[in-house]
């Protein structure tokens, strides 16, 4: 029974030059970052683009709203999935259990981060939530249900999860030796134990997933129950933050899955089912998406007061255009390839064999005829004698959308061939939607929803902002490194006797 | 003895949320006076979060404590 391990697993303790230059950098961001907020501490908000909504012509909430939502979104995954691993039995799932679970610990932790950088006074805030807060108010359950409740039955999952492998790690003699004997507390790998824990686990899946849903309804709550401010009062917000946060969630576990595959070469552990499976998942969460962005623009664009058609014009062909088509190209390009992935082709269709050399000159085309067209946006080029005629224009158009069918159709093969890259695409894709969307869904309310008669407002973030969220992401990966280093980031199979 | 206090701290969280909640936070209702803006026991929404993780430490409790020794 007490066998012990040689060497720790999953380069635990190890560190390469390699990880010491990641480490290098990731510190040099995080400096940045804190150099940035001793700045907007020191001279407060005014060094961010952030002003008052109205008489100042600006938005209160920006960047770090933006980011405070897509943070606590990316938390969705990791928790779902490890209790979805223990409600459903899905053994084959388990070695992303636990990277699902940091990564849920440490999003929320960066959410928490992104409130106290958008608070001017951020003791006074953190006290007052503590003493003040509302049950009535959204930001009631945002705080408690998300920030707290949500937290910490997110570290307690960790923690009992963890006991096991701790337990081993504890009898290598080492720096971390008592580490690991104090995360084990006691635990010797007995029958009653194994039963207990699966119990405990059992119950706790069933508690936090009810609280999730909560937790990501209340945050969409936070918009959607403000009724003075036309994009955001709707019914619609709290199933739509529930979806987009598995989408931008699931998505971020595959990327970081990948990540672990390659770095670890755990490619027996991690394998292509593991991809499919959770390419699958991400492919429902972002129809189930799709669709209620598609009913939140039919309601918008239909019958609604002239208030909310204002901001959608702005979405759809306004200020924000670039930037809403942009978030609708990335979702449906990460269907389009996890559809092709995942879904088998009916009996009798096959698709064309890959012609690289073809894929490579439309590629080329489609770039080349791009950038032509999108040149003809430009005002200087527009008030030059360069500019093309309309007629010219629309030919270029129709170009590029048969350019972009060729080489769409030419890419076809070479994306059945290759689920995990596939994955990794769609996952990276839909992570810059979130990303923009949550942004879409922050600051144009702000900018054109005001009901008064405000002209309209504008918004930019600052040096110090962008400074602040890459720190913020930099500390992110810092601690799931740190973690890495530490802590088996996968479960250390059961060959591996205790 | 282990189930027993695994149940009570469960007990007591959901009712520390319950009474922190509805009888302790500032008054639910449609606010007509200021006083629906203050709680009525200040903290109470940390009283609120303190039922929610006693719920969770249930689960550590009931892994950690050692069994009973049978005689």
């Amino acid at each position: 029974m007490a066998t012990r391990i040689e060497r720790l697993p999953y380069g635990i303790g190890r560190w390469s030059a390699g990880w010491t230059i990641l480490l290098g950098v990731l510190l040099a961001i995080i400096t940045v970052g804190v150099y940035a907020y001793y700045q907007q501490l020191a001279l407060g908000e005014v060094v961010t683009g952030l002003r008052d909504i109205g008489t100042m012509g600006g938005a209160p909430w920006g960047l770090y709203v933006s980011f405070v939502v897509y943070f606590v979104g990316v938390s969705f995954a990791g928790i779902t999935v490890a209790a979805m691993i223990r409600l459903f039995r899905l053994k084959h799932l388990r070695p992303v259990a636990r990277m699902a679970e940091v990564l849920t610990v440490i999003a929320l932790i960066l959410g928490a981060f992104s409130i106290i950088a958008d608070v001017g006074q951020p003791l006074r805030a953190v006290v007052n939530l503590f003493r003040y807060a509302r049950p009535g108010s959204p930001f009631f359950g945002t705080f408690t249900l998300v920030m707290s409740g949500y937290l910490f039955g997110s570290l307690v999952y960790l923690y009992l999860d963890g006991r096991r492998d701790a337990a081993l790690l504890s009898k290598q003699p080492g720096r971390l030796q008592s580490f690991y004997r104090l995360w084990a507390a006691g635990y010797r790998g007995t029958p009653s134990e194994r039963e207990r824990h699966s119990r405990a686990s059992f119950w706790l899946a069933i508690a936090i997933l009810p609280l999730l849903v909560a937790a990501h309804s209340t945050l969409g709550f936070v918009f959607g129950l403000q009724v003075g401010r036309p994009g955001w009062f709707g019914g619609l917000q709290a199933p739509g933050f529930v979806a987009l946060a598995g989408v931008s969630g699931v998505g971020l576990l595959i990327i970081i899955a990948a990540i672990v595959r390659r770095v670890l070469g755990a490619q027996d552990q991690l394998g292509r089912n593991i991809f499919r499976w959770l390419g699958s998942f991400l492919l429902v969460l972002t129809l189930a998406y799709l669709y209620f962005m598609i009913v939140d623009l039919l309601t918008s664009t239909y019958a609604a007061h002239h208030h909310e058609v204002r901001i959608t014009t702005a979405l759809l062909k306004g200020e924000y255009a670039w930037l809403y088509w942009g978030v609708v190209a990335a979702l449906l390009t990460s269907v389009s390839i996890l559809t092709v992935q995942y879904i088998p082709a009916p009996a009798g269709v096959r698709l064309p064999a890959a012609w690289p050399r073809f894929v490579r000159v439309a590629g080329v085309a489609l770039l080349a005829d791009g950038m032509l067209t999108a040149s003809q946006a430009i005002p200087a080029i527009k008030q030059s004698g360069f500019a093309f005629s309309p007629q010219v224009v629309a030919v270029l158009i129709v170009l590029f959308i048969a350019l972009l069918a060729v080489f769409w159709v030419g890419l076809l093969p070479l994306i059945r061939g290759k689920p995990i890259m596939t994955a990794v695409i769609a996952g990276v894709l839909v992570n810059l939607a979130a990303i923009g969307k949550r942004y879409l869904i922050v600051v144009p309310s702000q900018t054109y929803g005001t009901l008064l008669p405000y002209s309209t407002g504008s918004y930019s973030p600052t040096w110090v902002e962008y400074s602040i969220v890459l720190g913020l992401v930099a500390f992110g990966i810092l601690l799931f490194v740190l973690f890495m280093k530490v802590f088996p980031i996968m479960e250390v199979e059961d060959s591996m006797p205790l | 003895m282990r189930t027993t206090l695994v149940v009570l701290m469960i007990a007591a969280g959901f009712a520390l949320q319950a009474v922190s909640y509805f009888l302790l936070a500032a008054p639910i209702g449609v606010p007509t006076s200021p006083v629906y803006s203050d709680p009525r026991l200040p903290f109470a929404p940390a009283l609120f979060i303190l039922g929610v993780m006693l719920v969770f430490l249930a689960a550590v409790v009931y892994e950690l404590l050692p069994e009973e020794r049978s005689s």
